[in-house]
């Protein structure tokens, strides 16, 4: 029964924690609640969890992190929209996944991408185009030209659909014209693992976060990054700019954003608290070690990114529900 | 020997303090579980999730996993005081633990259900220590379609074993495959069947589902039945004696033979071993007609299949990930949630989970034989619990449980919904395995079905075209076909639904 007891006490620290008015001066008073559309243990979610516990030293409030994964993240979208916008509710917003949500009309999302206001991004996850160490294919060049003779058949697998990975394989086709690939959904980089070494697909499109150790142990081959810059957990893979192909850049960011209307005082608050807490040491640290790459962008200039992706998602999900299945 | 050296590590880590205390929890609570009759493992695992969640992976699926075969030890107890089974798989004990009981040999039944509960328990971790990673290289061999198949052929075979009707069954599983379309689509990610609520894009969570199924709609049951008399037995002398020793100990292998051989195959469930044992026992006896009044090898070989069975069916959730029986979805589920994919790969990425885990099944074991054998007195009192506290008590932790899931009352609702529609089912004697399976199988056969399409290119010859997913799947057909025309013998599909 003594587990009963911590959970009804569980139970009252949560509603304790429901936001309720916030003071323009005081801010934070309460504590503060982050918003992860993503399940516990998953890199947003690791990413998420290092920086609230460092910040909340700042605000002085604790940070609860609630998980609220599902539904490739429309579910905790959806309700972070949805939240009392004081301040006090925050989230993760994974670009440009969040975008390709409210674009598919399929999706029917009732949120629409003006209601994230968004704060500070963390991390760029940069886009990895993967095959297995002993692929044919032996360069980006290669592949591209295979893709090219005999278009269709490149079992080429995304983690989902719609997500910036296979936003990027339709970048390649639109850069290499003439070049197609069999599109595969799968549901995350272990997948694409697995199915890469059984043989089951040819190639993979992911990001660098979860497969360093592997390939740096010989099992996988990445063929190029798709980032203006080397990764500095890959240095001898070359970039799609180098391989002549500009215009392929993509990639995984996440940051925190809030339901839109938190007041510009608090807003401003945030940012400062969040920025100094991702530029401390002790951050950048436990991010390199989970394999992430850092990229923080604050205010107008996140603000900037959240419009140009969600005009390039656009450009790219309206293709893909084109595109035919095959 | 590869193995061998995996497991020492394990040990290492599971005889730590903190991992031997989570045993320890899950071995108790797992017990209560089996004890408390109604509350079977399905919706006690189910219900106990939520106490694991500020663990770290490996302490939760350890307590998880104790609860699972904890439950298994515990059945026992009541089946032998009280006549009734305190989880399904204790159903046949009832007769001559229940008479031994009655003679006044109580004790000496249950003592040699905890000998031979931990020695079936035993042999089958042995088995899934030497068999597991030679098969879970075999799991390479499965690629979308053959996970497809494998998911087919499980399902077939819980629809064929349930039940007394295979149209029941049918009707059960189909209901379950629906229930699993609700949510997001996994491949297009248009939703369906929603109606709008955004609780429903992730679909029905199967865990609110499995309590209320087994949860709630036992405390319906156990509401409108009046309370039984528990035998005042003198629990003395738990050790049989030497002439009951020698009867026993063949009965038990036997047992353990049993148990784990039809442990490997998904979808038989955890009753049709103890059937099947205690079957063998009856006609290998030289004196048949003792069964029934108060035979010891009529307690200890079902007792013994039962657990060799439950630790036996670990090793196709490990090593290929395919659960087969409510209970090991459940476990399923507590892997998901833990970001686990229970698996083939599981093997490869997580060694240290994984065979930690292993080494705890043994540990668990002792600390079962433990807390069963001295302490047995202390859990038959428990029976004396008025039954209208106890159902408060389990509904109580029934809907915290399930609010504490992922914080949303929706899922309160839904488990409550499930309860009285369980209710119903079980009024109907419809097969509830059926319907869980399908719902928690339904989104893996539904995305490796259509994955393994867009390999193809949508070219159905893909599964005709791979040999190992073609027998499996005319093997599923072959289990339905044989059920249809009743094959299958009345005797273990009657076991089954109960």
């Amino acid at each position: 029964m003594k587990s009963a007891s911590r959970l009804i006490v569980g139970m009252f620290a949560l509603i304790a924690a429901a936001p309720a008015f916030a003071g323009k001066h005081d801010f934070p008073n309460k504590p503060l609640r982050m918003m992860i559309a993503f399940a516990a243990g998953g890199s947003t979610d690791i990413g998420a969890r290092i920086v609230a516990s460092i910040a909340e030293k700042d605000f002085k409030q604790p940070i609860v992190v609630v998980n609220r994964g599902g539904a490739g993240g429309q579910v905790g979208w959806t309700e972070l929209s949805r939240q009392r916008a004081d301040g006090y509710s925050i989230g993760f917003i994974n670009l440009p996944a969040t975008n390709t949500v409210v674009l598919d009309p399929e999706r029917k999302a009732i949120f629409k991408i003006e209601d994230f206001v968004p704060i500070i991004n963390q991390v760029l996850d940069p886009g990895v185009v993967y095959v297995r160490a002993d692929s044919p294919y032996k360069t980006m060049k290669d592949l591209i030209e295979a893709a090219r003779k005999s278009p269709n058949t490149i079992r080429t697998a995304t983690t989902g659909i719609l997500s910036d990975d296979h936003l990027a394989i339709l970048m390649v086709e639109e850069s290499a014209p003439g070049s197609a690939f069999r599109i595969v959904h799968l549901a995350g980089g272990a997948d694409q693992q697995r199915e890469l070494l059984a043989g089951n697909i040819d190639v993979a499109f992911d990001n660098v976060g979860g497969w360093t150790p592997r390939v740096r142990a010989k099992e996988f081959r990445a063929l190029a990054v798709l980032d203006p810059q080397r990764s500095k957990f890959l240095p001898d893979v070359p970039t799609m700019r180098e391989l002549g192909y500009p215009k392929v850049v993509s990639n995984s960011t996440r940051g925190i954003a809030g339901p839109k209307g938190i007041p510009a005082p608090v807003v401003k608050h945030l940012e400062t608290v969040f920025k100094k807490a991702m530029e401390s040491p002790e951050h950048l640290e436990k991010l390199e070690a989970a394999g992430l790459t850092v990229r923080i962008m604050v205010g107008e200039e996140y603000a900037k990114y959240y419009r140009e992706t969600h005009e390039k998602a656009r450009h790219y999900t309206e293709w893909a529900k084109k595109r035919p299945h095959r | 020997m590869e193995a061998f050296q995996h497991l020492l590590t394990g040990f290492g880590h599971a005889l730590s303090l903190e991992y031997l205390a989570y045993a320890f929890v899950g071995c108790t609570l797992g017990t209560l579980v089996g004890v408390l009759p109604g509350l079977g493992p399905a919706a006690g695992t189910a219900i106990l999730i939520p106490l694991t969640f500020k663990l770290d992976p490996t302490g939760a699926i350890i307590m998880l996993a104790a609860i699972y075969y904890g439950a298994m030890y515990g059945g026992t107890i009541t089946s032998v005081l009280i006549n009734v089974p305190g989880e399904a798989a204790s159903v046949i004990t009832c007769i001559d633990g229940h008479a031994m009981a009655k003679q006044g040999r109580g004790g000496t039944a249950l003592g040699i259900a905890a000998i031979g509960s931990f020695i079936g328990g035993i042999v089958a971790t042995i088995a899934l220590v030497v068999v597991a990673p030679p098969l879970a290289r075999l799991g390479l061999l499965f690629g979308p379609p053959e996970f497809f198949a494998l998911m087919v052929l499980g399902l077939s075979l819980v629809t064929g074993l349930a039940g007394r009707s295979l149209l029941a069954a049918l009707l059960m599983t189909i209901i379950g495959l629906v229930l699993a379309m609700i949510g997001i689509d996994p491949v297009r990610g248009a939703p369906r069947f929603t109606f709008g609520v955004p609780e429903l894009y992730d679909g029905v969570g199967f865990i609110p589902v499995v309590m209320g199924l087994f949860g709630i709609s036992e405390i319906l049951l156990m509401a409108e039945s009046p309370a039984r008399e528990v035998i005042k037995t003198k629990l003395t002398g738990l050790l049989p004696s030497r002439e009951e020793w020698r009867s026993s100990l063949r009965a038990i292998w036997r047992g353990t033979g049993i148990g784990f051989a039809l442990g490997l195959i998904p979808g038989i469930g955890s009753i049709i071993p103890t059937f099947m044992a205690y079957i063998a026992e009856k006609r290998l006896s030289k004196t048949p007609e003792r069964f029934g009044q108060g035979a010891i090898e009529g307690v200890a070989a079902p007792e013994t299949a039962n657990n060799a069975y439950a630790n036996a069916a670990l090793i196709p959730f490990f090593t290929l990930g395919i659960p087969s029986s409510p209970t090991i979805a459940v476990l399923m589920g507590a892997f998901i949630i833990n970001g686990l994919t229970p698996g083939p790969f599981l093997f490869q990425e997580r060694p240290d989970l994984v065979w930690t885990v292993i080494a705890s099944l043994f540990i668990g074991n002792v600390i079962l034989l433990i807390l069963n054998l001295p302490l047995v007195g202390l859990w038959a009192r428990l029976l004396h619990i008025p039954y209208q506290y106890l159902c408060t008590g389990v509904l109580l932790f029934c809907v915290l449980g399930a609010y504490s899931l992922q914080q949303s009352v929706f899922d309160v609702w839904l488990m409550i919904v499930f309860g009285v529609i369980g209710y119903f089912f079980r009024k109907l004697d419809l097969p509830l395995a059926p319907l869980v399976l399908g719902l928690i199988l339904g989104p893996f056969i539904e995305k490796s079905m259509r994955t393994s399409l867009e390999m193809s290119g949508g070219d159905f010859s893909i599964f005709a075209t791979r040999p190992l997913c073609v027998t499996l799947l005319v093997a599923a057909v072959v289990v339905l076909a044989a059920a249809a025309l009743r094959l299958v013998p009345a005797r273990v599909r009657e076991a089954e639904s109960v």
